[in-house]
Formats: structure tokens, C-alpha cells, sequence
């Protein structure tokens, strides 16, 4: 638990950048030692600990589905299963513990600032992003309306795969509908052809986000020492 | 009826990204990242139920691979796919899957291979076939990473079995399927204002010409 506040962009590289040393994770006992690393270098960050607990467990999940898979189909070798889990493990562990620590709507504000990412772009992103709560109460809508015209989720397991497409497909469609008037109206506010932009945040880079995005980098490279 | 299509025509290529064009694409995004997130419960629950799947876990992935296609069809764009696949991974990485911010990377080599597909194509052709070849590429792009991190252990023959599940997942689930959801998008009228839609309006629009001159 701390108050160390690091922003969107070194969070979102310190979480990915451990990908490049999951490669070089083979073995069960280097693995556990790189894992200990990671987890100390980045764990100090997390704040909120169920969330964190739960998405923690998600990664063992497929931690051990894949040292399963890799048990069944490489001659029933348990080291080889264990480096594997180890593996996923390592790639897995910064997003559940990072992850939660990024602000959308922050995560954009820096992406075009800091970054210069295409401003519009950025912006229809985290508009699109903004849409996800909407998209929840069209579904109970459309879900109210199939119910009320007899289509509703009751029956097998393939009557219920296809209701969901329907439902899926109908969600689309009136997410589309929306967009086109959202576009209009972001294009009679000057969307399409604003040249001076104003961001409603700033976006800073603190010495927390270079100690952050040096740690990432040490992720990266640290499983390729020990090999 | 007459419709005036003969100054920009649908079948131009496309020019610059227009808000429509952008809020569409990352629309596209948000809405398949809350299907991908469903997928990967389904997937979690799968791979408990049923280890011993092996290579053919792989016509498991077509699913992840829609957003691109649809988006790429639709929205007729240079970096649409990518654009809508990496936003459609981000989402259902925020909402939470077992693969953490790595899904950041597999939704951005995915969106580049229907990209490519695409872009071999100059943009100017967007049939089935140009969407399955999106779909096995984006399936092709997706495997070779998955080699390093997940099936590091597996045979060569385990690895190229899992290759070729995935293209055929995603050659029909992800190409044609998500051509099929193009087709009905620009049926439904929804997206009369993209390029996928005014061609289907066009066609309508050309149908009921032709019947004019038949009576």
C-alpha cells in the first residue's frame, strides 16, 4: 500500500515490458526467483488488494492450464511444467498488479501529450471507452424487449448461444446508431477541425514514472541474466 | 428514386478519417472487448473443464480475431483493424481476462494481420476471401508470439497442429463470420454514413433503378 503516485504511461510500460523476460523463463527455480524479483519491484505499487487478489487469480488460472497442457504433451516432464507455469506466471503477474492502477480517461490524456499519439484518435477512444457502462443498460434493454416478444433466454444451451447473439448483434447496431449522432455532435463542437486542442488534464512525468519505467526495463532483462 | 453516388462513389478509396469514420472504429473496439472478455470466461472454464484439448485448443481463438475484420470492412481505413482490435483487447483487459496486459500485444499483432490483408489489397477490395485471409493472418500473427510465451515446451509438431487450428478458426469464425457481421451492419442501415454501408445503399439503390426500367 502506498502513496507513491505514477502516471498511465509508465504503469502501462512497467506492466508490458515484462513480456520480453517472460521469453527467456525455462526452468522452475529460476523461475521462482524472477518471480520474487517481480513481485517485490512492482508490488509495492498496489492499492487496491482484493481487486488485485482476484485478477491474481485469473493469472494462476492460466498459469496452470498451460502447466498442464505442457505436462499432457511433453512427456509427462513436471519440471518442464513447472518452468512453464513460471513463464505465464511472470507474464501475467504485472497486469494483475499494475492494471487496475490506470485511469482510462488519465491513460489518454497522456497518450496525445506526452506521447503525440494522434489527438483525435485518442479522443475517440476514450469516448468509445466511456460508453462501456452505457453499453450494460442497452443490454438489460434489449434483453427486457426480446423477453417481452417471447425470445427469451429460457432453453438449452444452444437456444441460449444463439439468443445471445441476437442480443450481441441488436447491442451493435444501436451502438452504431449512437455513434452517428455522437459524431455530429462532436463535429458541430469543432471536433474535426480544432487545430489549437486544450486537454482537460495535464499530463505529467513525475521521478516516480522514470524509477517505474527503469523497473520495467530491469523485468525485461532479468530472466535473460539468469539464463 | 434517384440517388446522386456518381460524384464519390463507394468503391473510391477512402479518404482521410472523418469522426464518423473514428468513432465507429473505436465503437466497433469497445463493443467486441466486452464480447472477448465474455469469451475468456468461457475459454477460463474451458480449459479447467478440458486439458487434454492440446493443438486443438487453437479453433478456440477465431473469436478474438472478429473486431478487426469488422472494423477494417466497415470502416474501409488504413489502421482500422489495428485501431479496433488493440482498443477491443484493452477493454477486455481492463474488465479483467487471465492474461493480464498482455492482451495488449496479441490484440495489436492481430490487428496488424488483418491490416496487412487489407492493405495487400490497396483497401479498394473487401470480399470474403480478403477477410479470411485478415482472419488467418491475424491468427498466423497471434500463434507466432503464443511459440515463445505459452507453447515454449511443445513439440514442433504440437506447435504447427495449434497453427493450424488457429488459421482455420480464424479463416471461419473471424474472417467469414466477421464478414457476415459486416454484411448485416450495412443491412440494418446503422452504418449508412461508412463506406460498407453506402455501397450496400448503392446496391439498393441500383436494384430499385433497374426495377424502374423493368416496369
Amino acid at each position: 500500500m502506498s502513496r507513491v503516485r505514477c502516471g498511465p504511461l509508465s504503469l502501462l510500460a512497467a506492466s508490458l515490458l515484462p513480456i520480453i523476460g517472460a521469453v527467456a523463463v525455462h526452468e522452475a527455480r529460476e523461475g521462482a526467483l524472477a518471480l520474487l524479483v517481480e513481485v517485490l519491484a512492482l508490488g509495492w505499487l498496489v492499492r487496491d488488494l482484493r481487486a488485485t487478489a482476484v485478477r491474481l487469480l485469473f493469472g494462476m488460472v492460466a498459469a496452470l492450464g498451460i502447466a498442464v497442457s505442457t505436462w499432457l504433451y511433453s512427456g509427462h516432464d513436471l519440471a518442464e511444467a513447472a518452468g512453464a507455469a513460471c513463464r505465464i506466471l511472470y507474464l501475467v503477474l504485472p497486469g494483475a498488479l499494475l492494471l487496475g492502477l490506470i485511469r482510462p480517461s488519465e491513460l489518454g490524456d497522456h497518450l496525445a501529450q506526452r506521447l503525440r499519439l494522434p489527438a483525435r484518435g485518442v479522443v475517440a477512444s476514450t469516448a468509445a471507452l466511456q460508453r462501456l457502462d452505457a453499453l450494460g443498460e442497452d443490454w438489460q434493454t434489449i434483453q427486457r424487449a426480446r423477453r417481452a416478444r417471447g425470445l427469451g433466454m429460457a432453453g438449452g444451451p444452444v437456444r441460449r448461444v444463439r439468443e445471445s447473439a441476437g442480443s450481441a448483434f441488436a447491442l451493435l447496431v444501436v451502438s452504431l446508431r449512437r455513434t452517428g449522432s455522437m459524431a455530429v455532435a462532436m463535429d458541430a463542437r469543432g471536433f474535426a477541425t480544432a487545430t489549437d486542442r486544450t486537454w482537460a488534464e495535464a499530463a505529467p512525468w513525475r521521478g516516480s514514472d522514470t524509477a517505474l519505467l527503469l523497473i520495467g526495463f530491469a523485468l525485461a532483462l532479468f530472466p535473460w541474466l539468469l539464463d | 428514386m434517384s440517388t446522386d453516388t456518381s460524384i464519390h462513389p463507394a468503391s473510391a478509396a477512402a479518404a482521410s478519417w472523418r469522426t464518423i469514420d473514428l468513432m465507429t472504429a473505436t465503437v466497433i473496439g469497445v463493443a467486441f472487448g466486452v464480447a472477448y472478455w465474455g469469451w475468456s470466461s468461457a475459454y477460463t472454464a474451458l480449459d479447467a473443464a478440458a486439458p487434454a484439448l492440446g493443438p486443438a485448443k487453437g479453433l478456440l481463438g477465431g473469436p478474438w480475431l472478429i473486431a478487426g475484420v469488422v472494423a477494417g470492412l466497415v470502416v474501409r481505413r488504413p489502421g482500422a483493424a489495428v485501431l479496433a482490435e488493440t482498443l477491443a483487447a484493452a477493454v477486455s483487459g481492463i474488465m479483467g481476462t487471465q492474461w493480464g496486459s498482455s492482451v495488449l500485444l496479441s490484440g495489436l499483432l492481430q490487428g496488424l494481420g488483418v491490416e496487412l490483408a487489407l492493405a495487400f489489397f490497396l483497401y479498394r477490395s473487401f470480399r470474403v476471401w480478403v477477410a479470411a485471409l485478415g482472419g488467418a493472418l491475424a491468427a498466423a500473427f497471434e500463434t507466432l508470439y503464443e511459440w515463445d510465451i505459452y507453447w515454449q515446451a511443445m513439440s514442433t509438431t504440437w506447435k504447427l497442429g495449434y497453427l493450424g487450428c488457429f488459421v482455420v478458426s480464424g479463416v471461419l469464425v473471424a474472417g467469414v463470420g466477421g464478414w457476415a457481421i459486416a454484411r448485416a451492419l450495412a443491412a440494418s442501415g446503422a452504418i449508412d454514413a461508412l463506406p460498407a454501408g453506402r455501397e450496400a445503399a448503392e446496391d439498393r439503390a441500383g436494384r430499385e433503378a433497374a426495377d424502374d426500367r423493368a416496369e
